[in-house]
């Protein structure tokens, strides 16, 4: 019956009232201002995209993740799911002759059907960075440091930028001549750091002991820079050591900032290895059992939009770092209104032109209406926290008071 | 402070020898109460109870940073998380089961009802094989399912065997063989990792320790 979900929300989506709305803009407005001052420039995609952006590529994402609809011409239209497949498909189609690198950033909402929970929604607020057209270590270095600058430009406490290179898990399978079925299970075993099962499966392979060993291995490889230490011993192949020597250079310019104390290394780290051809990395804090931001070097994308382009990037989930400033006592209240201004009948032209004074101050004001018309403006005043009160009478001008609470 | 979560059950008693074995004192949850949530004497570890299913949940939220739970709710649960350890304990297979007699009208009937307290993992499982199954949730005494003919088939978790025969229902196929399992949340691994570390090692200890002890 039409009606009875009026009163409710779709699963996953919700409503930002008042004192979280303004933090998150707060959020939004220090991330758009950090961007920005860093040499980004700010992009916008539609919301709605055909379905093959995100499904006509390598790798695609899982349609049933996708929200859709279809246009009067009967094509497939989604609510876009990511916006990193968007900005590839503009730089492919729109911006392929621009002068190089590309420095490009993005706020918005992305859309996808899954688990929900708080910060795993299906309306997902996102803010991120793609620079385009650098393949070294220091575009990568580059995109990381900006996550770690940005975490403690908003303030957050104990984060960690996890870092992974998904090259040397291709190159061992390389070495290995692993079939793609068998590293799909090895890699979600890897991904799960489930020992036991990795190790039958590992047992099940055709392939040499020494690759084998140090598959075995990866899902251990995590912690401070010793595991690099520790992975350079056993990797043999060109593939591995190019991408440990990758990870090296990136860790010694995050060094040249300061930020080695930030970093920490999973070379299990394996999950979205289609995607991504190099470094990966996730933040994480202690207030919050998921990441709070994702990205890494994705070389292949912006080929799929007709233009061969080197890639690294990442996106921040907004409600996560609500979630995890919130728990640090990071987030603010809504400033209370500056000025109360309370109007006479005849003094009108007056009154408006002060508030408008004040505003152009940056003095946030309101008109003295109340719903209860006994109320005298003082009270009124208390009650919402106002410390101003001008009044314009009609016979005695304007009086200025202070609001002491009581 | 590390919080773990622990399946009320069949996994219970197995699952709080282990962590003794491994140096948490759990005296205080031994005690007959009905509370919920339990410390160690140094307050280090703090150990709440819940039904398995919950288990992934608490640990992928990260309000548990690890817990001990059957590998079979893992696989219904389908949730992010480490599983770090095979306890080995809680041994048994997940199967098809059903009536001999009827091992064939099923196999060959394009619409099979499937009663079981794994809804995810018997659509899975039936979906891998392009077979189409109406799945009916239970939550306890699946092989009434069978019996009553509410259902064709089962998906269940078998330890001994000994239930399905008393009800006259014979394993028709085997999915796999689950035991406890240590997860971990992903994040309190990489923010806590001293304290989840050393835990994890001492568990493991304990494993080999126990293992030692039955080949002796």
């Amino acid at each position: 019956m039409i009606g009875k979900l009026k009163l409710s929300l779709p699963e996953g989506v919700q409503d930002y009232l008042p004192d979280e709305c303004y933090n998150k803009r707060r959020i939004e407005d220090e991330i758009r201002k950090f961007f920005y001052l860093s040499g980004y420039n700010e992009i916008e995609t539609p919301v709605i995209e055909f379905l093959d952006v995100f499904a006509g590529v390598k790798p695609s994402i899982e349609q049933e993740h996708m929200f859709k609809l279809i246009d009067p011409e009967g094509r497939i239209l989604v609510l876009r799911p990511d916006i990193t497949m968007p900005i590839a498909r503009v730089v492919g189609t729109k911006m392929a002759n621009d002068y190089l690198p590309l420095r490009l950033f993005y706020l918005g909402n992305v859309y996808r059907y899954g688990d929900f929970q708080a910060g795993k929604q299906r309306e997902v607020a996102q803010a991120g960075i793609e620079l385009l057209g650098l393949n070294g270590p220091e575009a990568d270095a580059e995109v990381i440091a900006m996550a770690i600058q940005l975490f403690l430009e908003l303030g957050l406490d104990e984060f960690q930028i996890d870092i992974g290179q998904v090259e040397f898990f291709r190159g061992l399978i390389e070495e290995a001549g692993i079939a793609e079925e068998q590293v799909k299970e090895i890699q979600s075993l890897i991904d799960r750091k489930d020992m036991l099962a990795l190790e039958m499966a590992l047992k099940r392979l055709p392939i040499s002991d020494h690759v084998k060993d140090t598959i075995y291995r990866l899902p251990q490889l995590y912690g401070d820079n010793r595991v690099l230490q520790e992975a350079i011993k056993v990797s043999r192949n060109l593939k591995c050591r190019a991408a440990l020597e990758n990870i090296y250079q990136v860790y010694e310019i995050l060094k040249d900032y300061g930020f080695e104390r930030y970093v920490t290394f999973d070379l299990g780290m394996v999950q979205s290895f289609e995607f991504y051809t190099g470094i990966i990395f996730r933040g994480i804090t202690r207030e919050l059992g998921y990441p709070i931001c994702g990205g890494g070097r994705y070389d292949k994308l912006v080929s799929e939009f007709g233009c061969d382009l080197p890639a690294t990037g990442f996106a921040v989930g907004i409600k996560r770092l609500l979630i995890a400033l919130e728990r640090q006592g990071k987030l603010e209240e809504v400033p209370n209104v500056d000025v109360l201004v309370v109007v006479e009948d005849g003094q009108r032209r007056e009154a408006h032109k002060l508030m408008q004074h004040l505003k152009s101050k940056n003095k946030r004001v309101e008109m003295f209406l109340p719903t209860n018309r006994s109320i005298s403006p003082l009270d009124y005043a208390r009650k919402r926290g106002i410390p101003k009160v001008i009044e314009f009478k009609e016979n005695q001008g304007i009086i200025e008071y202070e609001v002491h609470p009581e | 402070m590390i919080t773990i979560a622990l399946a009320k059950g069949r996994l219970m008693e197995k699952a709080v020898n282990l962590l003794e074995i491994a140096g948490v004192d759990c005296r205080q949850l031994k005690q007959p109460s009905r509370k919920l949530i339990f410390f160690t004497p140094d307050r280090q570890i703090r150990m709440i109870l819940v039904k398995p299913n919950d288990v992934p949940t608490y640990v992928e939220y990260g309000i548990a940073d690890m817990g001990i739970v059957g590998k079979d709710t893992l696989l219904e649960e389908g949730r992010s998380l480490y599983e770090m350890l095979d306890l080995k304990f809680g041994q048994c297979r997940l199967v098809v089961a059903g009536f001999p007699e009827k091992q064939d009208v099923w196999i060959t009937r394009s619409h099979t009802r499937v009663a079981t307290k794994y809804p995810n993992i018997a659509r899975n499982y039936f979906l891998h094989k392009g077979k189409n199954v109406e799945i009916i949730k239970l939550n306890g005494s699946v092989e009434l399912g069978p019996l009553t003919g509410l259902a064709d088939v089962i998906v269940d978790i078998v330890e001994s065997g000994r239930t399905l025969k008393e009800n006259g229902l014979v394993i028709l196929e085997e999915i796999c063989s689950v035991s406890a399992r240590l997860v971990v949340n992903r994040v309190s691994l990489k923010m806590k990792n001293r304290e989840t570390k050393a835990l994890i090692d001492n568990i493991q200890m304990a494993l080999e320790e126990r293992k030692n002890g039955e080949v002796n």
